[in-house]
């Protein structure tokens, strides 16, 4: 469009005879500057890594897909619920609205998104912004959310879709969109919109499912942050599953001693935190846990041998807030045992 | 402003009580896989009862961008402390992605624009 503008400019009928020239044509000649920058803008190039398919990438497309189409200003909650149905989960349109539209705004944010599908029992994991890895997703089964910029950068227009297939061969990326059901946006298109959102791009996962490209401190955080949501049962079939991947682990065994914890399992927590002190025994927060492992089976003697030993190597304020306070509570027990 | 200030106020007051001692026992237990990723990735690493304070903050800002109060504990529930953090004060410069429709309009106005000081001469041939 914008080239266009700039062409219909170069003709000399349109300038000579509808305005003076002496005031606007040094305007003119600036808004001329800036439609091309615009339009430079628009063509920067996209990193090789980004656009590049495996060699002999088949066309793919996942054509049971639900669709949801959106109502205005909401295709928030219209592609989150396309990707979330699509993971197996339950969900409405309608109820997502209510926790991702924000009507000040007339849009949804990205952490939103990220938090209301850990509420709804899916894990969201951030892929890395290549078309391979949309490919890749694709070939396991999984639509990708995407956050694309329809507009330019000084007049964005921020929109989600969903990707559901790539043909490599005809250069079109078949998405979700707005009220599209199969919108077919052609390759260099597609990626220049999604370039201004810094390539971001989300599946929905099943507990104890993989990405296809898995990194693995990107995915254990993410298993974090979707435990500290709550509400989820079968944590431990969750950390279990990571163990299998990474068997050494230290934030693996980690989460799955807290998950042992919390499930009301102690013994099975002790454990689990004695093999990951047995690897580092200076992991404070190991031992602040397996003090209170300890606490909660009553052996409030051995509680406090943690606690005194990790004390004497901690540096982070809080973590030592917490030591003191397990202290104080191992000291207490150890107080009314010993009294009676 | 003056709500900002309250908020550090207290939470400077509410870090001091806590490092005093005085409710320690009530706040005993484990440190949670995200908080210990906190810690490691040397994040904002915040005592509970900020957390919380936090969390009341970003809900009472999204109620001001018109989110039901009844909605507001479930959307903040999904969010890790991080998350809050990053979010608080910002809710109304992140990116909130809306709309494929009204691009048309945003089109529309540019060319309007561009119209109107002469660049271009699409509407007048009409």
């Amino acid at each position: 469009m914008f080239s266009r503008v700039s062409r219909s400019k170069t003709s000399p009928t349109t300038t000579a005879n509808t305005t003076p020239p002496s005031v606007t044509r040094p305007v003119r000649w600036a808004l001329l500057l800036g439609c091309w920058f615009v339009f430079l803008a628009g063509c920067a190039s996209i990193p090789e890594h980004v656009r590049q398919l495996p060699g002999q990438a088949q066309p793919i497309e996942l054509s049971n897909t639900p669709f949801f189409p959106q109502e205005r200003f909401q295709c928030g909650p219209a592609a989150l619920a396309t990707v979330l149905v699509s993971s197996g989960a339950e969900v409405a349109v309608v109820d997502l609205v209510d926790k991702v539209y924000l009507p000040g705004r007339g849009g949804s944010l990205q952490v939103e998104l990220l938090a209301a599908t850990r509420t709804a029992g899916r894990i969201p994991y951030l892929i890395d912004g290549t078309l391979d890895s949309l490919y890749a997703e694709l070939r396991s089964g999984r639509p990708v959310l995407v956050l694309q910029n329809l507009g330019v950068t000084l007049l964005p227009r921020w929109h989600y879709a969903v990707v559901v297939g790539i043909d490599p061969s005809a250069g079109t990326v078949m998405l979700r969109s707005g009220t599209d059901k199969r919108r077919l946006t052609p390759m260099r298109t597609f990626l220049n919109t999604w370039r201004r959102s810094d390539y971001w791009a989300m599946v929905t996962l099943r507990p104890g499912e993989f990405p296809a490209e898995v990194e693995r401190s990107r995915y254990l955080a993410a298993l974090a942050a979707f435990e500290q949501a709550g509400q989820h049962t079968g944590t431990i079939a969750l950390w279990q599953a990571a163990r299998r991947r990474w068997p050494a682990e230290p934030l693996v065994l980690f989460g799955l001693a807290n998950a042992h914890y919390a499930d009301g399992d102690y013994p099975a927590a002790e454990t689990v935190l004695s093999e990951l002190l047995a690897q580092n025994e200076d992991n404070a927060i190991a031992r602040n846990n397996l003090a209170m492992t300890l606490i909660k089976q009553g052996d409030f003697a051995g509680a406090l041998q943690q606690v005194e030993h990790a004390l004497a190597i901690v540096t982070d304020a809080n973590i030592k807030a917490e030591l003191l306070a397990t202290r104080s509570l191992a000291t207490a027990g150890l107080e009314h045992t010993t009294r009676d | 402003m003056s709500n900002g200030f309250r908020l550090n106020v207290v939470r400077i007051v509410s870090v001091a009580l806590v490092s005093m001692g005085c409710m320690q026992a009530s706040y005993a237990g484990i440190v949670s896989t995200q908080a210990a990723i906190d810690a490691e990735t040397r994040a904002a690493t915040l005592s509970k009862l900020e957390a919380v304070l936090i969390q009341d903050a970003v809900g009472q800002q999204l109620q001001a961008f018109g989110v039901d109060a009844d909605h507001v504990s479930q959307r903040l529930q999904g969010m890790t402390t991080a998350e809050l953090v990053n979010l608080e004060n910002r809710i109304g410069s992140e990116i909130a992605g809306g709309d494929a429709l009204a691009v048309i309009g945003t089109v529309f106005l540019v060319l309007l624009i561009l119209e109107l000081v002469g660049v271009t001469d699409v509407f007048k041939s009409l």
